[in-house]
């Protein structure tokens, strides 16, 4: 009994130095952390718009580049990322949308970039997936992340929508093999971005 | 594990700091008994990041870190842990260092975090940490561990650089990301960044290792 007691004591106080010491670490690198995913939210909305950039580019710079270049504006519910330089009177040359979503594993979080006729995909990127490597992660290669640019956000009888694996027309990607799943969500998550986007678009006219 | 470990059995009997077995417990981790070419663990990690050299050190650094770090703390408590729920203990330990060393890179050294992906958590079950603390921290004072953590962790870390140098400078011609061989007469081979490079250069270390290594301390193992 009296081991027992020791034992389940020792395991209490032990994990609890361990547990406090990681909480403070923790909290003391938190600040830190936020900012990394600061940039690369930034960097991700550079990529999508096309913004130019050098890969070395240091975070302070990213930083620099995306004031200097990028509104946030709101829409409706929604914040988009207007292209416009500083004086900004002229007609935006890009605009992204952040999505977010459900994916297999994890959440799916990025960017889609349209350009100036708000129709055209001009880029999409992910800044957080963490769907199956060599599967579902392919989503983050440039090879599938291309096939968009160039798309419509809407079908022929002017449905908004992208369909992924959806056969051939003006807004249909191929879908990645053995990644059905993953293609599904993120469809379904373009989908609620774009079907909203062109909604509060057309309420805000 | 143990025949090929002297150390681990006759240190207890000394006294004294390292009671002179300081040395031979820091031969034994860097080049006797090796870790990644004689003892064969932590392959896996070798395997995955060892595509650059710059990686390469960082999980070096990584695994040093928390051998030390979790080799001091498991001899210091090695008398008070009760011997049933001692393993539970050495992985909280562990973790907790593995921990530490992952939320520091993510914080101050964001684009290697990026690389180095789920690794440095790995390093959690990497058996080079557990094996020794199991081995020799529950046996030995905590400055010899710390020397056995340090040993080992070097031991590894040495064959990760060896590995990271040779995969980096061959499969890119670069250094640290600058070019030593030059593009007018190298052409860089693919193969050693793919993952089958990564094999051949672990098979051409362990083999090198063996070879140097002489085959007098096999027959003594026997």
């Amino acid at each position: 009994m009296k081991d027992s007691l020791y034992t389940i004591g020792y395991a209490g106080i032990l994990g609890t130095l361990c547990a406090l010491l990681l909480t403070g670490v923790a909290s003391f690198t938190a600040p830190y952390k936020a900012n990394n995913a600061r940039v690369e939210e930034v960097l991700s909305i550079l990529t999508a718009l096309g913004i130019p950039h050098a890969p070395d580019d240091s975070a302070a710079r990213l930083l620099e580049i995306f004031d200097a270049n990028v509104r946030e504006a709101r829409q409706g519910d929604s914040t988009i990322y207007i292209y416009a330089s500083p004086e900004g009177e002229e007609e935006p040359q890009a605009v992204a949308l952040k999505f977010a979503g459900p994916g297999l594993w994890g959440p799916i979080e990025g960017f889609l970039a349209l350009e100036a006729d708000m129709k055209t995909i001009r880029g999409l990127t992910f800044s957080h997936q963490e769907e199956t490597p060599g599967l579902g992660g392919e989503i983050g290669a440039p090879w599938f992340r291309e096939q968009f640019v160039g798309k419509t956000i809407v079908d022929r009888t002017g449905q908004p929508g992208i369909s992924i694996g959806g056969g051939q027309g003006a807004n249909a990607v191929d879908a990645i093999t053995g990644a059905t799943m993953t293609c599904d969500k993120l469809e379904a998550i373009l989908d609620g971005v774009i079907s909203r986007f062109v909604e509060e678009r057309h309420e805000g006219q | 594990m143990k025949d090929s470990n002297p150390a681990a059995c006759s240190a207890c009997a000394t006294k004294g700091l390292c009671g002179g077995k300081g040395l031979v417990t820091l031969k034994d981790g860097v080049w006797t008994v090796n870790p990644l070419a004689i003892q064969m663990l932590g392959i896996c990690s070798a395997l995955a990041v060892t595509s650059r050299l710059e990686s390469s050190l960082v999980m070096g650094a990584a695994l040093i870190f928390v051998c030390v770090g979790s080799n001091l703390f498991v001899s210091l408590l090695r008398q008070y842990t009760p011997h049933r729920i001692r393993m539970i203990a050495e992985v909280a330990i562990i973790a907790t260092f593995v921990i530490l060393f992952d939320q520091f890179l993510k914080a101050f050294y964001w684009d290697m975090s990026k690389q180095l992906g789920p690794y440095v958590g790995l390093i959690i079950t990497n058996c080079i940490v557990m094996g020794r603390a199991e081995a020799f921290a529950l046996q030995n004072p905590p400055v010899l561990s710390i020397v056995d953590g340090l040993a080992n962790g070097l031991g590894y870390a040495g064959g990760l650089a060896i590995i990271g140098l040779a995969r980096e400078l061959l499969g890119t011609g670069k250094i640290f990301g600058h070019t030593v061989l030059l593009e007018q007469w190298y052409t860089p081979n693919q193969l050693m960044i793919l993952a089958p490079g990564a094999f051949f250069t672990l098979g051409v270390v362990i083999a090198v290792f063996n070879a140097l290594r002489g085959p007098q301390d096999e027959e003594e193992n026997k």
